[in-house]
């Protein structure tokens, strides 16, 4: 499964949810996919994305949907602590692990993960977790986790290394995203039909 | 409370003040008077007495409370409590500024690029009453990269009391606000009734 073909069926299961992204090619092909409010695109915080998640889910009011998590392998590396954080304070949140054994954005060097099982890293923290080497089982194994409750859950997805085409650099201003997205949460205890996507 | 004289320098010279409240609890009293969220820390045996104040005036023990969650990496502190701002609270660190080198990626490209207001207390350990060589070499240049990433900082040390220690703090959450900016406080417990390493 290529990266942007799992991010087009996360695009669709997620658009209830606030969801936080890991940077570069993951937030270029997910916008390419569906640019969303609800879409926490960290444009250069590589290894932030567990943390965020975190703060957002300890932050929330409890009625919201939960705080899904869209993370690379390079990244989640860089910051492993958000593992055993997470096994600590048991958030309900759920990490989507979008893992290609490479850092996909610089030059395809390769991460750890192609020798260190992630899955298990957070298994042993005390995450739920689950694998998905299809978009098959990527729809089923994200049911099931997103019910989880008293700790987060972890889903492996491997992916092929490599990047879409032509997919244009994600010229946002930061602040932007804050604002489309504090909104977005603000309204989010709406029923479904009633948000609204903000103006920019 | 530590009700013993404290000394410290005024404008009017040396004064001697009986105060009625530690200079660690008049920081804790600030943080919760600020309405923050939730305090997440980065230990350290100078900053402890102001995370034992924080869980003990929010019910809780052992460093643990309903509002205080200790974390084990000061870029993990910046991205949690960061995020805070995004459900519209005020998210609050202790540290020490030693560990402002890990946190400095995560506060610029996090917190200051995405307008995020953030409170930060940290005490210092670069100057007077530090006893270790070698925490000097980060930690003295701590408000020369504050000041190079364009991150408020306010520096407080023996030369004002606890009440003064405790309005800049309040006033600093006001600023992070006001700014939606992350603000630092910097702290040096040389000379006061303070723990030093």
């Amino acid at each position: 499964m290529k990266r942007i073909e799992a991010l087009e069926v996360l695009a669709e299961l997620t658009a209830q949810h606030p969801v936080v992204v890991t940077c570069a090619a993951t937030s270029r092909e997910l916008a390419s996919v569906k640019d969303s409010d609800n879409h926490l695109y960290l444009l250069d915080s590589m290894g932030l994305v567990g943390s965020v998640m975190t703060g957002l889910a300890l932050g929330r009011d409890a009625s919201l949907p939960k705080v899904v998590g869209l993370e690379g392998d390079g990244s989640l590396l860089m910051n492993p602590n958000v593992l055993p954080t997470g096994g600590y304070l048991k958030p309900e949140m759920l990490m989507v692990l979008l893992d290609n054994e490479v850092y996909g954005s610089t030059a395809g060097l390769p991460t750890y993960s192609s020798e260190v099982n992630v899955e298990e890293l957070a298994a042993a923290a005390g995450w739920a977790t689950g694998r998905a080497p299809d978009q098959q089982s990527l729809r089923s194994e994200y049911a099931r986790l997103l019910q989880v409750t008293g700790r987060p859950g972890f889903l492996h997805v491997p992916i092929e290394a490599g990047n879409a085409a032509e997919i244009p650099k994600l010229l946002i201003d930061p602040v932007r995203i804050t604002h489309r997205f504090s909104r977005w949460l603000a309204s989010a205890d709406k029923p479904s039909g009633s948000r609204e996507t903000v103006a920019e | 409370m530590v009700t013993r004289p404290l000394e410290f320098f005024g404008e009017s010279g040396k004064e001697r003040l009986q105060v009625s409240i530690s200079y660690a609890a008049s920081v804790a009293e600030a943080f919760w008077a600020s309405d923050v969220a939730r305090v997440v820390y980065i230990p350290s045996v100078t900053v402890a007495p102001v995370i034992e104040e924080l869980v003990r005036r929010d019910g809780g023990a052992d460093g643990v409370s309903p509002r205080v969650t200790p974390l084990s990496r000061e870029e993990e502190a910046v991205g949690v409590a960061g995020a805070a701002a995004l459900c519209g609270k005020l998210g609050g660190i202790v540290m020490q500024d030693n560990g402002f080198g890990n946190a400095l990626t995560a506060l610029t490209t996090w917190t200051l690029s995405y307008h995020l207001p953030l409170l930060i207390f940290a005490n210092t350990r670069g100057s007077l009453g530090e006893y270790n060589s070698m925490i000097h070499s980060i930690s003295t240049a701590v408000p020369r990269l504050l000041e190079a990433t364009g991150i408020h900082y306010l520096e407080l040390d023996r030369r004002s009391g606890p009440e003064d220690w405790g309005a800049v703090v309040r006033e600093a959450a006001n600023h992070a606000q006001m700014t939606f900016r992350p603000v630092v406080v910097l702290g040096s417990f040389w000379n006061t009734d303070g723990r030093l390493a």
